[in-house]
């Protein structure tokens, strides 16, 4: 049984480093800081508690916003799905990426007190 | 009308059927203080012929005259406009109220309150020209008045024109047909209205109820026709005119005046005022009961025979006199009720007054105190021991002395009282309201006061359990100086009488410092108000620690970035991506500040500014980036094309 499940991991690795493009790792390594950003935060909730809780909020939602911020512009400038997104050209989905970061930080440090 | 005859039996009859009834009694009047307050209110200096006719012909109805008779007759002569018919009123009417004042007339005059009769003026307009036509002694055609009045009361149907209209119906002629003006008196009555029983009046107010009662007096009067209202309902108008004691305005009082003289002379309805001279109290110094029989002017009544028709004990219910009369002296009604030998109490009377069949009210409830003197007899001081081995010591104490010795009473022993208490002047047995027995402790400042009760034989009995009663107390022992309290209301002498020292010794002396009452009323100690607290923070270090821990990742990123190949060598130096790139930067660094400095409203503004020169310049740059690499990518496919 563990076996199979390292065989497939290792497959996965494989066929990651190899078939993904440089710009989609450049953006698998930022989604991947954000979420340890998240993780940490979450486990300071944990172990120190919630004081102050806003601040916490305020954190923790803005790495989540930006995960899937980041997800969607991956999504969308992945050549792969390119038949999905005919309209949306990688500039467009990038400038998308910044308005809707815009927001998300106005809203995050309002909220972040 | 009808005949003068039929109106006595008429009464008579009524006043029959009240007697046994039972009436309503006034409950306010004039006393002479408030008669006097009144002509005080009225004899204030007038300034106008309005004022003057108030103040005249008020004092005038009271019985009493201006200070100055002359002054005001040359007053009214010199105020005169003889082309006002308002101005000629008050001068007629207030110069027929004075003796020997007359005010000159022209041949004009009789023209002009003439012309004031007639369906197009006011019903006050009749009223003051037919006044004025009748003090002047100018004839004038009765039925003429009649019709123009009739018609007026249809137009101006209020109460004050209605009670002007009954007034202006007492000047005219009796053989004139009064008959419908009549009527009005009964429509106004029934528009007065009753509070609580007790006041009837109408909303207009205190002189339109005044001036409604004179002339319906007045005009009965004239009219000889009884006025259709009943005893009860007098009675109630009287409460309301009389009910005020200090007046508004000079018409006001002129209004009462005006009224109270025609309750208190009127053919018809004689409201009778019974009131005592003083407390109602007889008692053995004062054995005769004194009352007053007066009308609402606080006159005595010339005419009248007061009656006692029951006098019956509140508390037992025994009538203790009957049908017995007052005997009048100096106009004041005497009757000797302690030689009927009442016990002492209250008693009910009831007296009628008679001898004048206009009086109204005159069946009135009193409530009399007869007092006594009482005296406590047989006192016994006695210590007995509570198992009843030892015999008891008596010792017998006269009032107002005091026992020789004192007496002690340990926990083994009770303290007892007996005594009796009898009326000093039959030596009947009494049980007042008040007997107490008050111990007092001259050291600690202790009082303790207890009850005595009578048994069935009227005895009175105190006995006091030193074990028992060691919490009322507080267990200090000591001399306590005794004191016998008795009072009622109906006693003369309330006695507080020093009887004995008894000492009394408590097991367990607890002693308590002084008494505890002392500190109720000091001042209490401060409450310190909590603010409420900050909570607790995790110590410094710990958040220091996670801040480094968060942002770690970041430079996890770059070292990935770098191992993949991102670089910026793509980076173009067109105005548009710089700007674009600076414009980002101000977006991220306005972020910043509005963390440490800014509010929403500001940052949207800076915000605005910098993403549109932001988004402008992105969308050249993007879209150049785009062109570009278009080009690129069609330029690769050109050259790997050939």
């Amino acid at each position: 049984m563990s076996n199979s499940v390292i065989s497939v991991i290792s497959r996965f690795l494989e066929e990651y480093t190899t078939k993904t493009s440089n710009k989609l790792k450049v953006v698998d390594a930022y989604l991947f800081y954000i979420l340890l950003t998240g993780a940490l935060q979450f486990l300071y909730c944990l172990l120190v508690g919630t004081f102050p809780f806003n601040s916490f909020l305020a954190g923790f939602i803005s790495c989540v916003g930006a995960f899937i911020l980041g997800v969607c512009l991956r999504i969308q400038i992945n050549p792969d799905n390119k038949g999905d997104f005919l309209t949306i050209s990688q500039e467009r989905a990038f400038a998308d990426f910044l308005l809707a970061h815009t927001v998300l930080h106005l809203v995050v440090i309002n909220f972040i007190g | 009308g009808l005949e003068p005859g039929s109106n006595c039996v008429f009464c008579l009859v009524l006043l029959t059927v009240a007697l046994g009834a039972q009436a309503l009694t006034p409950s306010h009047h004039l006393s002479l203080s408030d008669v006097d307050r009144l002509k005080g209110l009225l004899s204030q200096p007038f300034t106008d012929l309005a004022s003057a006719y108030y103040s005249i012909v008020g004092l005038s109805k009271l019985g009493a005259s201006v200070a100055d008779e002359n002054d005001a007759c040359q007053f009214l002569k010199a105020q005169l406009d003889p082309m006002s018919v308002d101005s000629l009123f008050f001068a007629a009417e207030a110069s027929q109220a004075i003796a020997d004042c007359e005010v000159s007339i022209f041949n004009e005059t009789r023209d002009i309150l003439l012309a004031a009769v007639s369906e197009d003026s006011t019903v006050t307009q009749i009223f003051r020209a037919v006044s004025a036509l009748s003090s002047l002694g100018l004839p004038l055609a009765s039925q003429e008045v009649v019709a123009a009045l009739v018609a007026r009361i249809a137009k101006e149907d209020n109460v004050l024109a209605i009670t002007t209209a009954l007034q202006t119906a007492t000047r005219l002629s009796q053989q004139a047909e009064l008959g419908g003006i009549l009527e009005e008196i009964e429509d106004l009555a029934a528009r007065l209205d009753d509070l609580g029983g007790v006041y009837l009046q109408f909303e207009e107010g205190l002189e339109a109820t005044a001036l409604f009662v004179t002339a319906a007096y007045t005009l009965s009067d004239h009219a000889d026709t009884e006025p259709p209202l009943k005893e009860d309902q007098v009675i109630q108008l009287v409460n309301s005119v009389f009910s005020k004691k200090s007046w508004d305005s000079r018409s006001e009082a002129f209004s009462v005046a005006c009224a109270a003289a025609a309750l208190s002379s009127n053919r018809f309805h004689v409201p009778v005022i019974v009131s005592t001279q003083g407390p109602a109290t007889v008692s053995h110094s004062q054995p005769i009961l004194h009352l007053l029989v007066t009308d609402i002017l606080s006159n005595p009544l010339a005419s009248a025979n007061l009656l006692v028709e029951s006098a019956q004990a509140v508390a037992s219910k025994s009538v203790v006199l009957s049908q017995a009369p007052f005997s009048l002296r100096n106009g004041i009604f005497e009757l000797n009720f302690m030689a009927s030998q009442p016990a002492s109490g209250y008693y009910q009377f009831t007296v009628a007054v008679t001898g004048d069949s206009r009086l109204v009210a005159n069946q009135v409830e009193l409530k009399v105190k007869v007092s006594t003197e009482v005296a406590v007899t047989n006192m016994d001081l006695s210590v007995v021991d509570k198992d009843q081995s030892i015999g008891t010591k008596t010792s017998r104490v006269d009032y107002p002395f005091k026992a020789k010795g004192s007496f002690t009473a340990d926990s083994h022993q009770n303290f007892a009282m007996n005594f009796q208490l009898v009326d000093a002047n039959t030596g009947v047995e009494l049980t007042p309201h008040q007997t107490f027995v008050r111990f007092h402790n001259q050291k600690t400042g202790q009082e303790v006061v207890f009850v005595a009760e009578p048994d069935s034989k009227n005895l009175y009995k105190f006995e006091l359990d030193t074990a028992e009663r060691k919490s009322e107390f507080d267990s200090m022992s000591g001399t306590y100086v005794l004191h016998l309290i008795v009072g009622d209301a109906t006693l003369e002498n309330p006695i507080l009488w020093n009887v004995a020292d008894v000492v009394l010794k408590f097991l367990d002396e607890e002693a308590p410092a002084a008494i505890q009452s002392k500190t109720l009323y000091m001042p209490k100690p401060d409450i310190q108000h909590l603010f409420r607290e900050p909570e607790k923070k995790p110590p410094t270090v710990v958040s220091n620690t996670f801040t480094a821990l968060v942002l770690s990742p970041f430079l996890l990123l770059l070292i990935l970035w770098f191992k993949l190949g991102a670089n910026i060598s793509n980076f173009s130096l067109s105005p548009s991506s710089v700007l674009f790139h600076v414009g980002h930067a101000c977006m991220l660094g306005l972020m910043y500040v509005y963390w440490t400095h800014l509010n929403m409203f500001q940052t949207l503004k800076y915000l605005a500014i910098i993403g549109s020169l932001t988004f402008l310049a992105g969308n050249r740059m993007l879209a150049q980036k785009a062109a570009h690499s278009k080009i690129f990518r069609s330029t690769i496919k050109h050259v790997s094309g050939t």
